[in-house]
């Protein structure tokens, strides 16, 4: 019985209470976390197409909550969510072709995925505004 | 801020630990109380202070966090040097595997400082301030800083680590050019620490299943080696949702042996060869 000792269960010891969040673990959850606000992200963009297809009213609701400042945080936040997740599965593509796998290359790479991230985004943003006018 | 080989510590840390709570999610059984703490003697003047996991399972209390103070003068300059100046000059009871001080055997892997590394290679003056030990991430304890590495061996063994062959033994030696005993490199220096199964998030949550870096990268070990002529019954073994695809190329494991092997790389070598052999 590997995991008893007098009748009790052996204690577990910490994981991630107390493991050092590192680069490699940080944008790998990161890469999850964006993953699961696209999907719902999804879902808002089903909401607005409907909206819009629905009639003026609809549509005039659902862009008040996109235009209003805590629609407009969120949708920053999905845009960010969006380059992240797309340059980290683009570093995960490069990895399942076997290569990037230094520890040098994977700093490299993950570094390059934030600002690359960061960039996109502001990038975006600036554009749209200079399309909005 | 680039990492170049696994022994680098970091130059700046913005978190010690992920923003969750302290006991985020750990059993009744396995909740950590502040512990005692230890005072350095009178009259010394470099001191270090370490807080240690400590579990005694005689005492049927929860595991505990004691505060050591060490004299570092009194002290080689290795963690290792540390933990055997407590244990002799401080707190007896103080217990931790430890056997070539030289970072070849693997014994005394344990979690310093948030990753998990060799006491014997990690020196003092690289730790924080107060340096934090636990024993190797979500292991079942024994004692203290003991895990029990059971179902790390049964995960090795599951592998099938020796030589396989259907053709008749050879009268000497089974014969390699250099260029194929090259491919060995980076995978028979394992010292089966697990400091990088015990550190691969995957293999927390899904540790029971899924076999964990150290030993796929003994399966790529074997998988390398051209003298064994069982690849076809190796791959076998890892057709399964689990055993090797659990893997999520988190990368803890590179970043964290204490000798500078890359587990990551020999997965992923070992997923293309499951996909090349469907071809």
């Amino acid at each position: 019985m590997p995991n008893t000792t007098a009748g009790r269960n052996r204690p577990l010891s910490p994981n991630i209470q107390i493991y050092r969040p590192q680069l490699t673990s940080v944008l790998s959850i990161a890469n999850r976390i964006t993953g699961v606000v696209l999907s719902i992200c999804a879902v808002v963009l089903v909401v607005w197409l409907l909206a819009a297809a629905t009639g003026p009213q609809a549509y005039a609701a659902v862009q008040g909550v996109i235009t209003s400042w805590i629609g407009q945080i969120g949708l920053f936040g999905c845009t960010f969510a969006f380059f992240m997740h797309f340059c980290g599965g683009i570093r995960h593509l490069v990895w399942d072709a076997g290569y990037g796998f230094t520890l040098r290359s994977i700093y490299a790479s993950g570094w390059a995925v934030v600002a690359a991230s960061v960039a996109l985004t502001v990038t975006a943003w600036v554009a749209s505004l200079f399309v909005a006018g | 801020m680039i990492i170049e080989s696994s022994d680098q510590m970091p130059r700046a840390t913005l978190l010690k630990r992920f923003p969750v709570p302290r006991n985020f999610g750990v059993a009744p059984e396995s909740r950590i109380s502040r512990g005692k703490t230890w005072s350095a003697p009178a009259g010394a003047k470099c001191v270090k202070s370490f807080d240690i996991y400590r579990y005694d399972p005689d005492s049927g209390k929860n595991p505990r966090l004691d505060t050591f103070e060490v004299d570092l003068d009194d002290c080689g300059p290795m963690v290792l040097d540390a933990l055997i100046w407590i244990k002799s000059k401080v707190d007896s009871t103080l217990t931790f595997r430890r056997s070539c001080r030289e970072g070849v055997c693997g014994s005394c892997a344990m979690n310093i400082d948030g990753t998990n590394w060799l006491a014997c290679t990690r020196f003092i003056s690289d730790l924080d301030t107060p340096a934090t030990i636990y024993p190797l991430t979500n292991m079942r304890i024994i004692k203290d800083l003991v895990p029990d590495l059971t179902h790390l061996f049964a995960q090795y063994a599951m592998i099938e680590p020796w030589l396989q062959s259907k053709t008749p033994e050879p009268e000497k030696e089974r014969l390699q050019s250099p260029e194929e005993r090259s491919k060995l490199d980076g995978k028979y220096e394992c010292i089966l620490c697990f400091c990088c199964t015990s550190g691969c998030p995957s293999h927390w949550w899904n540790g029971d299943r899924f076999l964990g870096p150290a030993a796929l990268l003994q399966a790529g070990r074997w998988l390398a080696d051209t003298r064994d002529e069982a690849i076809g019954e190796r791959l076998d073994i890892l057709e399964d949702p689990f055993r090797l695809y659990r893997c999520h190329t988190i990368l803890n494991c590179t970043r964290t042996c204490p000798k500078g092997l890359n587990p990551g790389k020999a997965i992923a070598d070992i997923k293309k060869m499951m996909i090349e052999r469907r071809s």
